[in-house]
C-alpha cells in the first residue's frame, strides 16, 4: 500500500448550518473595514509643505565600518545661505525590525554645519533618520541611507 | 454544542494530562464559537498589519506589518509550538474569512488526485523562503502587507474552488511548517479511549454530526482527512477541533505525550499512511531542517563574500541566479549527499536490506528536532531581542492618527540583550540535537534490534554535522543587507 494510499478517501460533504458566520461575522467584519479605510483616511491626511532646505551629509570613515563614526550635515536654504541654529535629532535604525536604534544630537560646529557621532553596531544596511527644528520652530524629517556597513 | 448534554466520561489516574479537563480551558474549547474567538483577534491584527503595511512608515522598524510579522509572530509561533501544540492553525484568521465566504460560494471541487500530496507545498515552502531573500520581505512594510494580502485570496480561491480543507492540507506553507514542528508539540489532538471509538457506530468525528431527517451536517467533522481513532501524531491536524465538537461521545481530548515520540514509530497513520513511504512528507521534512539553516545563513556575513564570490566566477550580477544556486546547494545537493552517504553506510554497515532510497527517508525524519531547534534559536534571536519594540510602534502608529493616546513612542526600549538570548538560542540548539539522536537511536533500534549503534552512527554523524553548522551560524556576525550583491 501507498503510504499516500489513505489521503485519497473522500470525505462526506459537509454542508454546515452556522448561525455565528450568518449573523455576527459580517456585522464584525464591516465594523473592522470600516475601522481600516478610517485608519487609512488619517494616514493620508495632508501635510504643510515644508521650507526649502538643502540638507547635504557627509559620513567618515569612508567606507562606513561596525563601531564609531561621524556624521556632518550641512544645512542651507533657498539662496544657498547656511540655516544656523537649527536643532537636530538623529536616530539610527537597521533596516531589520528589532534591533537596538543609536540616538544622537548633531552640535553646530559652525555656521550651518552640524556635527554628530553615530554608532554602527552591526553590519548591514542602516538608515539615519534627522529630525531637525528650524529656528522658526518648523520640524523637518530626512532620511539618510547608508548601504552597507562592513564588518570589522 | 451544549456540553450538558454529552455523557462526559470519567478520566482514570493512568490517563495523559488532558488540555480539555482543565476547568475554563476544556469549556471555552468544548464551545462550538471556540475558534472564530480566538481567529477574530488575529484577523484584527492581520487588517492593521495590511492597512499600517501599506500607509503606514516605510521603515521596517517602525511598521507593524513587518515588525509584527518578522519579530512577534513567528517567535511566538514556534514558542506556542513547543511549549503546547499548532495553536496557531486552531486561530488561523485565514481560515476565519474562508468560512465567511463559503457562506456565499460553496466549493464545489474535490482536489485534484495527483496534488493530494505534500509536493506543492514543498515548493511554495521553498518559494516563501526564496522570495523572502530575493525581495527582502523583513526589511519591506509593503511586501510584507501584500505576502499577507497574497495569503488571505489565495485561501479565498483554493477553499472556494475545492471543498474540504484543501488549502491547509495541501497548499499552506505555514501549515505545513507547523505540521512538522508539531511532531515536537508536548501536546495532541487524541482520543480518551479507543473502546468508545470502537462502539461508536456514526463516526461523526470524520462525517460530522448530522441531522437525522434532513442528514444535513450540523457539526463538521475532520476536513483533513484524518480518523481519529487511526490518527497517529500531530501531522496534518489544525487543532480546530471540529473533531472535539462532533463526537457525541466526548472521547477526544488534547492529551499530552512525549514530544518527538510520533517520529520514532511508524504505523499506518489515517489521512498519512506511512511516514517511511512518504517522500514528499520526507522532502517537507528537508526543506524545514535544511531550510532552517539556509534562512539564518542568509542573515550572517559570509553569505555576502559567498555571493561575490559566486557573482565573480559566473559573471552574474543579479542577484536571483547566485540566490537560485545557493538554495539548490542547501536544499537539494546537501541533503542528497548527506542523507544518500548515510544510507549507504547504515545499508552496508548494518545490513539493513532496503534500498537507500527508503532508508534515507525513513531516518530523515529524525532531522526534525534539529531543525525545529534551528528555527526556535532564529525566530527566538529577533521575538527576545526585539520584544519590546511592539510598544513603540504601537505608540507611533496611534500618534499618527492624531491622537497619541498611548504617549509619545518610547523607540528607546528594544528587547533583552544579545548576550543573554544567545544562551537561550544554544540551550535550543543542543535540545534539537539531543532530540535527534533520540529519534535516530529508536529508528536504529527497530531495524538493528542486536546492532542499533551501526545504524546510529551514521545518522549520529549527519546530526552532528548540521548542529555543528548549526552552531557556526550562530556565532557568525548578522549582516542585513537589502541588496545582497551591492558589494
Amino acid at each position: 500500500m501507498s503510504g499516500a494510499a489513505t489521503i485519497r478517501q473522500r470525505l462526506p460533504d459537509q454542508k454546515v448550518s452556522d448561525p455565528f458566520l450568518k449573523r455576527g461575522l459580517t456585522g464584525w467584519l464591516a465594523t473592522v473595514i470600516c475601522a481600516a479605510t478610517l485608519l487609512q483616511a488619517s494616514c493620508s491626511r495632508p501635510v504643510a509643505s515644508p521650507t526649502l532646505v538643502t540638507i547635504e551629509h557627509e559620513i567618515s570613515p569612508e567606507p562606513t565600518r561596525v563601531g564609531s563614526a561621524t556624521i556632518v550635515l550641512k544645512l542651507s536654504d533657498a539662496t544657498g545661505k547656511p540655516v544656523t541654529g537649527a536643532h537636530i535629532a538623529i536616530e539610527t535604525d537597521m533596516s531589520h525590525a528589532g534591533m537596538n536604534p543609536g540616538f544622537a544630537e548633531a552640535k553646530e560646529a559652525e555656521a550651518g554645519r552640524y556635527k554628530a557621532p553615530l554608532e554602527f553596531q552591526m553590519a548591514g544596511d542602516w538608515v539615519i533618520l534627522l529630525h531637525v527644528t528650524l529656528p522658526g520652530g518648523e520640524k523637518l524629517e530626512r532620511q539618510i541611507d547608508v548601504r552597507g556597513v562592513r564588518p570589522n | 454544542m451544549n456540553p450538558s448534554s454529552i455523557p462526559v466520561l470519567d478520566t482514570p489516574d493512568s490517563l495523559p494530562f488532558d488540555l480539555m479537563r482543565v476547568p475554563g480551558l476544556g469549556h471555552l474549547f468544548r464551545w462550538r464559537y471556540a475558534r472564530p474567538l480566538l481567529q477574530a483577534p488575529l484577523l484584527g491584527l492581520s487588517l492593521v498589519m495590511i492597512v499600517h503595511g501599506l500607509f503606514g512608515p516605510t521603515l521596517a522598524p517602525k511598521n507593524l506589518a513587518t515588525t509584527l510579522s518578522w519579530l512577534h509572530f513567528r517567535g511566538v509561533l514556534v514558542l506556542v509550538l513547543l511549549c503546547a501544540g499548532n495553536f496557531f492553525c486552531l486561530a488561523c484568521p485565514f481560515m476565519l474569512v474562508r468560512q465567511w465566504a463559503r457562506r456565499l460560494f460553496a466549493p464545489r471541487f474535490t482536489w485534484p488526485r495527483p496534488l493530494r500530496n505534500k509536493w506543492l507545498s514543498v515548493g511554495l515552502f521553498v518559494l516563501i523562503l526564496f522570495t523572502y531573500e530575493l525581495f527582502d520581505l523583513w526589511s519591506s512594510p509593503w511586501w510584507t502587507a501584500w505576502l499577507i494580502v497574497g495569503y488571505f485570496l489565495s485561501v479565498l480561491v483554493v477553499d472556494g474552488f475545492f471543498k474540504h480543507a484543501s488549502f491547509c492540507k495541501f497548499v499552506c506553507p505555514i501549515g505545513q511548517f507547523n505540521f512538522v514542528a508539531s511532531a515536537l508539540s508536548p501536546f495532541e489532538v487524541k482520543v480518551r479511549e479507543q473502546d468508545v471509538c470502537t462502539r461508536c457506530h456514526t463516526k461523526d468525528c470524520i462525517r460530522g454530526r448530522r441531522e437525522p431527517i434532513s442528514d444535513l451536517v450540523t457539526i463538521r467533522g475532520c476536513e483533513l482527512a484524518l480518523f481519529q481513532p487511526s490518527k497517529v501524531g500531530n501531522m496534518d491536524c489544525t487543532f480546530c477541533l471540529d473533531c472535539v465538537h462532533a463526537c457525541p461521545h466526548d472521547n477526544i481530548g488534547i492529551l499530552s505525550r512525549l514530544p518527538a515520540s510520533e517520529l520514532m514509530v511508524d504505523p499506518l497513520r489515517s489521512g498519512i499512511g506511512y511516514f517511511s513511504r512518504r517522500k514528499d512528507l520526507a522532502a517537507l521534512v528537508i526543506v524545514f531542517t535544511f531550510g532552517a539553516l539556509l534562512n539564518a545563513f542568509g542573515m550572517v556575513s559570509p553569505v555576502y563574500a559567498v555571493e561575490a564570490w559566486l557573482g565573480r566566477m559566473l559573471h552574474v550580477s543579479h542577484e536571483a541566479p547566485i540566490l537560485g544556486l545557493i538554495f539548490t546547494f542547501f536544499l537539494i545537493v546537501e541533503p542528497v549527499l548527506l542523507l544518500g552517504v548515510a544510507a549507504w553506510w547504515t545499508r552496508l554497515w548494518a545490513r539493513i536490506p532496503r534500498a537507500l532510497l527508503p532508508l534515507a527517508v525513513r531516518y530523515s525524519y529524525g532531522l526534525v528536532p534539529l531543525g525545529f531547534g534551528m528555527w526556535l534559536a532564529h525566530y527566538c534571536f529577533h521575538f527576545l531581542t526585539g520584544l519590546y519594540t511592539l510598544i513603540p510602534v504601537t505608540q507611533n502608529a496611534i500618534a499618527s492618527l492624531g491622537r497619541p493616546f498611548l504617549g509619545e513612542p518610547r523607540w528607546t526600549l528594544t528587547g533583552l540583550p544579545a548576550n543573554v538570548v544567545q544562551v537561550v538560542e544554544i540551550g535550543f540548539l543542543v535540545l534539537g540535537f539531543a532530540g535527534s539522536l533520540v529519534v535516530t537511536y529508536g529508528l536504529a533500534e527497530d531495524d538493528s534490534p542486536d546492532k542499533p549503534l551501526r545504524a546510529f552512527l551514521p545518522w549520529a554523524a549527519v546530526c552532528l554535522v548540521l548542529w555543528s553548522a548549526s552552531l557556526w551560524l550562530m556565532f557568525q556576525p548578522m549582516e542585513m543587507r537589502v541588496m545582497l550583491m551591492s558589494g
